[in-house]
């Protein structure tokens, strides 16, 4: 375990001062793989999205596995974004959106009629690009979710805060000041909140779209070390634009473009052996 | 972590996870409600808050139509019946007046908030510009006629109306003034002046036809504001049963929003008639500045 | 002329202008307190506690002397009723108007469709063009006949309870008819202020809280809400201070009560700014000018609470900004 985490590092510390492919390859080399998925927590299924006459996402079939990090890459406007949000129907929020194909949630359709989007979102949660703290004091962020929820004992809220801040690793920073504004807390910091925010209503699914882009690189260190270890609880799905974050956080990766899947597989596979040339591209820098 | 640790955070997750669902489960018809009434009462708000002025539209549209005639036009009051001529005539010269005095002083003031003036005086100069927006239109009214009605003799006349209109619109013009020209974009300021060209000049041939839709925009409004004012007026320009005389002192004028309000009073419905006509005419004209307003606006913008 | 010398020039000529603002503001001040001076010196503190408004005997020649002004025999110039009045007209319109109001914003805002939302909103908007005479029309051809004869005899009946609920009903004018008015003269204020800090509410905020598992109402209140209270304090005081100096509408349908405190919602009721407008020919027959200076003092106290409410208003704004 201390030889694949040391040969790890190296090539962790290896890829954040270059983006080179060999480097990101030889990180997701180095992992130990995990075991199989038990099951697929979510399947897509031919899915089209579309915005008005716009079509977002043409016959998307991926399957994410659960307890397991997937990333989404690929180029600016390639529908990773959508597929994320269409995920938790978030898309719907969106004027004149409409979908085609399914998207099932441990074998049920998310978009049935008996389905409670309210209750998905709870299940399926997002952390989005800028955190995206509400004006209110560190706790109350917390608590907000699991209190509209109907949690109403104030014992059991604070615990859930607690946990929730202590998993997004979190809590040794705020514990003494956790009646102060959120706003008062630094960038990082207050993407760290929104995820223990997501945390606290107990998800089974955590979105994360593109969550280290507008950080600095500490920051960003610390909350891909935050996906490594949510992903021994939830199951993860990332967006990113970083090649070398994917390598270093995902077990399994897909690539999109022009709104349709390329290729999907685990890392260490897409990255060492891709079977697509647009895929190699992309990669090697010569695409977007 | 140790094992022992990851099977005690493993229990209280399952435990939490639990509670969450319960709650969830259990409030979940609740919160629809909420969200429906919520949805209920603020449809009511609207629909109140609306109805008055549909009502008010009706009201005047349906009994001023009804009064309409071309003599209305043509014939002055007499008494409390008869035409409304004296009063369109007055409230046109009245207003005119009042935009005469407060128009160039208005935006001249706006110019030198938003380009010369120092922030220090310029705080000043714009909350000042706030109080008088504030002071009650009556406050303005008994002004005018303590200090040109009595003080200076004038006695009830058009000079004094039309000051004490001029007062009140003053503040609206300096503000939406200012508001436009703080609206141009510095770099266009900054290029014309990188050019060469005096402060003065840049002002006028760039600033001012840039803003020049929203300070118009704003004398607009403020000729409607003073279209509709009455307690200024009341002891300044009085009433009068004739057309203007279009002297400045010594001479009383009427105008429309007198007629509303004192004919409405009267116990003779040829009186109520003239008094929903005067304010038939009144909506109109309204209507009409706000309209050309926002046209003035949205046509410029659309640049 | 160089052109720093134009500029300077300009900048002198613009400043000069510019003093006309100032100018007037002060020159309004200092008219009417030496205008209304003495008034307050005949009658003292009493000026604003006293009840009774009495202009003297008229077609007598005595004349008092107090405090070195003189008035007419048995004057007595006490304006309490009209502050009361003031204050309480206000208060009706403010609790109808910021309810209604910031449900009208919150109707545009979160609900009502794009196009309909510009449509409802100009008709908003027009609202707050009306002439006040106008709206004094309507609450006199419209609401005194429907507070007198089924709103209040309906809620002398059953809000009875309610300490200023009970009593005679009355027969329509009265504070509860100008409280009304008022609040739908003020809404437009409220609903237009309150909806534009609604809509700027920042879209990131609203989808954090749909991503939680929020119903739509729970995202609103806690997002939109809470973001635009800042803005609805602000409105409702700018509405107060709006409210506080109208003068037409309200001395259309308020009754024109003098010489007594308003007993309940529905009696007749005066205002300072309603009481200036209708005393002034009256008072204009007082050979001695005192009625008249006295109606100088009432728009003196008139201004200044406007000032202070206004001034309120602003700080209250700055401090919610803050929070």
């Amino acid at each position: 375990m201390t030889t694949e985490t040391k040969t790890r590092t190296e090539a962790v510390a290896r890829s954040r001062s270059y983006a080179d492919e060999p480097a990101v390859a030889a990180i997701a080399a180095a992992r130990a793989p995990r075991p199989e998925a038990e099951r697929q927590k979510i399947r897509v299924d031919g899915l089209n999205v579309f915005f008005g006459p716009q079509q977002a996402l043409y016959d998307v079939d991926i399957s994410f596995p659960e307890q397991q990090v997937v990333a989404l890459i690929g180029p600016s406007g390639c529908g990773k974004t959508t597929l994320l949000r269409t995920l938790n129907r978030m898309t719907e929020l969106v004027p004149r959106s409409r979908h085609e194909g399914d998207v099932r949630l441990d074998g049920a359709s998310i978009f049935g009629p008996e389905v409670d989007v309210v209750d998905l979102r709870r299940k399926v949660g997002m952390v989005f690009q800028r955190p995206n703290p509400f004006p209110m004091s560190i706790l109350d962020n917390v608590t907000f979710g699991p209190r509209r929820h109907g949690v109403r004992n104030r014992a059991l809220l604070g615990e859930i805060a607690e946990q929730s801040l202590r998993s997004a690793a979190l809590w040794d920073e705020v514990k003494d000041k956790l009646n102060q504004s959120a706003l008062g807390l630094s960038g990082g910091q207050q993407q760290r909140l929104c995820i223990a925010r997501a945390l606290a209503v107990q998800p089974e699914v955590l979105l994360m779209d593109e969550p280290t882009s507008a950080l600095d690189p500490i920051s960003t260190g610390k909350v891909e070390d935050l996906v490594r270890q949510l992903a021994e609880t939830y199951t993860l799905v990332l967006v990113t634009h970083s090649l070398p974050q994917a390598g270093r956080v995902a077990d399994r990766v897909a690539f999109l473009l022009s709104g349709r899947v390329v290729e999907e597989g685990t890392a260490q596979a897409i990255f060492t052996r891709p079977k697509d040339a647009r895929t190699e591209d992309y990669l090697t820098g010569r695409l977007g | 972590m140790t094992t022992h640790e990851a099977a005690e955070a493993a229990r209280l997750r399952l435990r939490h996870a639990e509670a969450v669902g319960a709650a969830s489960v259990r409030t979940r018809r609740a919160r629809s409600a909420r969200g429906y009434l919520v949805l209920g009462l603020a449809t009511v708000a609207i629909l109140a808050a609306l109805f008055p002025l549909v009502d008010i539209i009706a009201l005047v549209t349906v009994h001023g139509i009804a009064a309409m005639k071309l003599s209305l036009f043509t014939t002055v009051t007499s008494g409390v019946a008869g035409g409304l001529q004296n009063a369109i005539l007055g409230t046109l010269v009245l207003v005119a007046g009042g935009m005469i005095i407060a128009g160039p002083l208005g935006v001249f003031t706006g110019i030198y908030l938003a380009e010369w003036a120092e922030p220090r005086v310029a705080a000043v100069l714009r909350y000042l510009s706030d109080v008088l927006v504030g002071v009650p239109s009556i406050v303005i009214g008994y002004f005018g006629f303590a200090v040109f009605v009595t003080g200076l003799g004038w006695g009830f006349s058009l000079a004094a109306g039309a000051i004490a209109l001029a007062t009140f619109m003053l503040p609206y013009i300096v503000r939406t003034t200012e508001l436009a020209l703080t609206k141009v974009p510095g770099e266009l300021r900054e290029g014309s002046l990188a050019l060469g060209i005096t402060r003065g000049r840049t002002i006028h041939s760039v600033s001012l036809p840039v803003a020049a839709p929203g300070i118009l925009t704003g004398l607009l409004l403020a000729l409607g504001i003073g279209l509709g004012e009455t307690a200024p007026l009341i002891y300044t320009a009085s009433w009068s049963n004739y057309d203007p005389h279009l002297v400045p002192t010594h001479s009383p004028v009427g105008y429309l929003t007198y007629v509303v309000w004192t004919f409405i009073n009267q116990p003779f419905s040829a009186s109520h008639e003239l008094a929903y006509a005067a304010a038939l005419l009144l909506l109109i004209g309204v209507l009409v500045l706000n309209l050309v307003a926002r046209q003035l606006l949205v046509g410029r913008q659309a640049d | 002329m160089s052109g720093t010398r134009s500029d300077r020039l300009y900048r002198v000529g613009a400043g000069l202008v510019a003093g006309a603002v100032p100018l007037v503001l002060a020159a309004i001040l200092v008219f009417i307190l030496f205008d209304g001076l003495p008034a307050i010196r005949y009658m003292g503190v009493q000026f604003w506690t006293s009840i009774s408004w009495n202009l003297g005997n008229e077609y007598g020649t005595a004349l008092t002397v107090r405090n070195g002004v003189q008035a007419m025999q048995g004057a007595s110039f006490g304006i309490l009723p009209y502050i009361l009045g003031t204050l309480l007209t206000s208060v009706v319109a403010l609790v109808i108007a910021v309810p209604l109001g910031v449900g009208t914003a919150l109707f545009l805002s979160e609900w009502a469709p794009a196009r309909l939302r510009t449509f409802l909103s100009a008709l908003v908007e027009l609202l707050a063009g009306v002439p006040s005479v106008v709206y004094g029309l309507w609450g006199l051809a419209v609401v005194v006949p429907a507070v007198g004869a089924s709103v209040a005899p309906w809620m002398a009946a059953h809000l009875g309870f309610i300490p200023f609920f009970a009593g005679s009903p009355g027969s329509g004018p009265g504070l509860l008819a100008a409280g009304v008015v008022l609040a739908i003269m003020v809404l437009p204020l409220i609903a237009a202020t309150t909806r534009d800090a609604m809509i700027q509410t920042p879209q990131a905020q609203r989808e954090a809280a749909y991503a939680l598992g929020l119903t739509k109402w729970e995202a609103v209140s806690a997002v939109v809400l809470r973001g635009s209270r800042p803005a609805i304090v602000g409105a409702s005081i700018l509405g107060l201070g709006r409210a506080l100096g109208e003068t037409m509408a309200v001395l259309m349908v308020c009754g024109g009560a003098v010489n007594l405190l308003p007993g309940n919602l529905y009696g007749p009721v005066n205002t300072l700014a309603a009481v200036i407008a209708s005393q002034l020919d009256s008072a204009l027959t007082d050979s001695t000018q005192m009625a008249v200076h006295a109606l100088a003092a009432v728009a003196l106290t008139l201004f200044v609470i406007s000032l202070i409410v206004n001034g309120l208003a602003r700080l209250i704004v700055r401090e919610e900004a803050r929070a």
